[in-house]
């Protein structure tokens, strides 16, 4: 890890370097349809061969605080932060039960901190039905594992390895049989089409991509704690590394003026990891995720019939 | 003389092939972007004309696949729960793909249907049998390199639940495929030989052409969701 550092600066000193040059080109943004062809990509290259970013590297030791964030976003240096358990009921994920010996619960929201209070009353309620829900040990499970697309800023909170593919049209970050594409150096459309990733726009602010994302259906949960959202839910999400190249973080604030009183942040960081055999993989979620014990599971996404 | 005449422009042809080989980590030709096809067939075409040769155990499996598919005692699983639907049939996909060569190392086809992922390793040996048997995958490992402007693509290590294509056409987990794919004007052609002695008394061959669509943006894809239009893609019945 050590060794690459040094590559990595000169990488991002060149980035850097390349973002001043091509900085007026966003001035000017193409359309989707004339996205350049060729040309190298744009700052950041965070594609280079065997590069994956993994949510959760286990510490030598045991170390609550690290294995909090397995599956978490971090709340922001000050402001508001995203909803979390609370004292009535202490989260405990896999990996924590796992380096603290201690049994795994299933997310309970504390709705009475400053980010339970920031939530609308329908979204309260909806989060007070499933707190219920979890407590009777049923519906405890994620919508991820239950094979569902996450939405934004849900598709972070993955503890896997995500790669990235960079072009000068678009990112695509690939995470577990989920992918997301940020649209670089264009505007908005007028009128998106409400979708599970939303439309993501992207542009680079020096080494930071900066990656605007609103058209959203409200059919996703902003977090693992199943709070919903509308379809006026906006994000904004600042990728860069950190680190000295070795984190890449996510830090992004969250504003739906149908759901949240107030704009709320969060941040999730990724850890480098080289791997020749890193490379965006077949998922298949749905095949093996029937509700084999009957403790009331949320279905796999299933078509009644074949679409065509 | 004519004969030596060809072979000597045979050689000719060899050799810059070779030299283009040599420059090919610089010059690798570029497919990369979004493609779509403009038609569709449930049931696979054979490159020639013709039904797949099918022999005695695939002429089995093939009625049996096309009768539980009928009474709903086979799932058709890439349409139902949306799992990856194999080679070849995401071949015949009506919706978009795309095609990435970053890193270099890799060419990473993207298909917005089931959001499937297929990256071809490039420049090295397939798996060991030992430890594609131990991974199968739907649509199976594969690894390419370029013969002239041509990707070539050997793919093995398939899971034996897909089908071949939407009637049922059968394959075995000893499937192996060979794809030479290229870029002809604004089009992209891939032809794909099936190697199945399990299933089939000899190798066979499909084609599926797609018109280059820069124009098109990936969408999200989710089982049971309403998706885009599909009117544009000539044989699609939506149900």
């Amino acid at each position: 890890m050590k060794k690459a550092q040094p590559r990595v600066r000169r990488l991002l000193a060149s980035a850097i370097m390349m973002g001043a040059l091509s900085g007026p080109a966003a001035l000017f943004p193409a359309s989707a349809a004339e996205a350049p062809a060729t040309g190298a990509p744009p700052n950041l290259d965070l594609s280079a061969p065997g590069v994956g970013w993994a949510g959760f590297v286990a510490p030598k030791e045991p170390n609550y605080a690290v294995a909090r964030l397995f599956n978490d976003f971090a709340g922001p240096a000050s402001g508001l932060g995203p909803v979390t358990d609370g004292p009535a009921h202490p989260y405990a994920n896999n990996e924590v039960a796992r380096e603290m010996r201690i049994p795994p619960t299933y997310r309970v929201a504390d709705l009475d901190n400053a980010s339970g209070k920031n939530l609308m009353p329908w979204v309260r309620e909806a989060l007070a039905k499933q707190n219920e829900l979890v407590l009777r040990g049923r519906n405890g499970e994620t919508r991820e594992a239950r094979c569902w697309e996450t939405g934004v800023p849900a598709f972070h909170l993955n503890p896997g390895v995500m790669q990235i593919i960079q072009t000068p049209r678009e990112v695509v970050l690939f995470l577990t049989g989920r992918e997301r594409h940020i649209w670089l150096n264009v505007p908005h459309s007028a009128n998106p089409k409400p979708s599970w990733y939303g439309e993501s726009v992207g542009r680079y602010e020096g080494d930071t991509l900066v990656v605007d994302t609103i058209g959203f259906n409200d059919k996703t949960f902003v977090d693992s704690y199943r709070t919903p959202h509308t379809d006026k839910l906006h994000v904004v999400e600042r990728f860069r590394l950190i680190d000295g190249g070795n984190t890449l973080e996510v830090a992004f604030t969250v504003e739906d003026p149908g759901a949240f009183y107030q704009p709320w942040s969060g941040t999730r960081n990724r850890h480098r990891v080289m791997n020749p055999n890193s490379r965006p993989a077949e998922f298949d979620c749905s095949a093996a995720n029937d509700d084999y014990f009957n403790i009331g599971l949320e279905p796999v996404p299933t078509a009644e019939k074949p679409e065509f | 003389m004519k004969v030596v005449g060809v072979g000597a422009i045979g050689v000719s042809f060899a050799l810059a092939a070779y030299c283009a080989a040599s420059f090919a980590a610089d010059a690798a030709p570029d497919i990369s972007g979004t493609y779509w096809a403009t038609s569709y067939s449930p049931k696979i075409q054979v490159l020639g004309g013709g039904d797949p040769p099918l022999n005695a155990a695939g002429k089995a499996a093939y009625e049996k696949n096309q009768a539980g598919l009928k009474d709903g005692s086979i799932l058709d699983k890439a349409r139902r729960v949306c799992v990856p639907d194999g080679v070849p049939r995401v071949l015949a996909t009506p919706y978009p793909f795309e095609i990435f060569q970053v890193p270099a190392d890799q060419v990473t086809f993207l298909y917005e249907m089931n959001h499937q992922v297929r990256v071809i390793v490039m420049d090295k040996p397939l798996p060991k049998p030992e430890a594609l048997i131990v991974d199968p995958k739907y649509n199976g490992h594969s690894i390419g390199h370029w013969e002239d402007e041509t990707l070539v693509v050997e793919s093995a290590g398939f899971n034996d639940v897909t089908l071949l294509d939407a009637g049922g056409l059968p394959h075995s987990d000893e499937m192996t495929t060979v794809e030479r794919i290229r870029k002809i004007g604004n089009q992209l052609e891939d032809i794909i030989t099936i190697h199945d002695p399990e299933m089939y008394a000899k190798d066979w061959q499909a084609r599926f052409v797609y018109d280059e669509r820069n124009d098109v943006r990936l969408e999200d894809y989710a089982c049971n969701d309403k998706h885009r239009d599909l009117s544009g893609v000539k044989g699609v019945q939506v149900r």
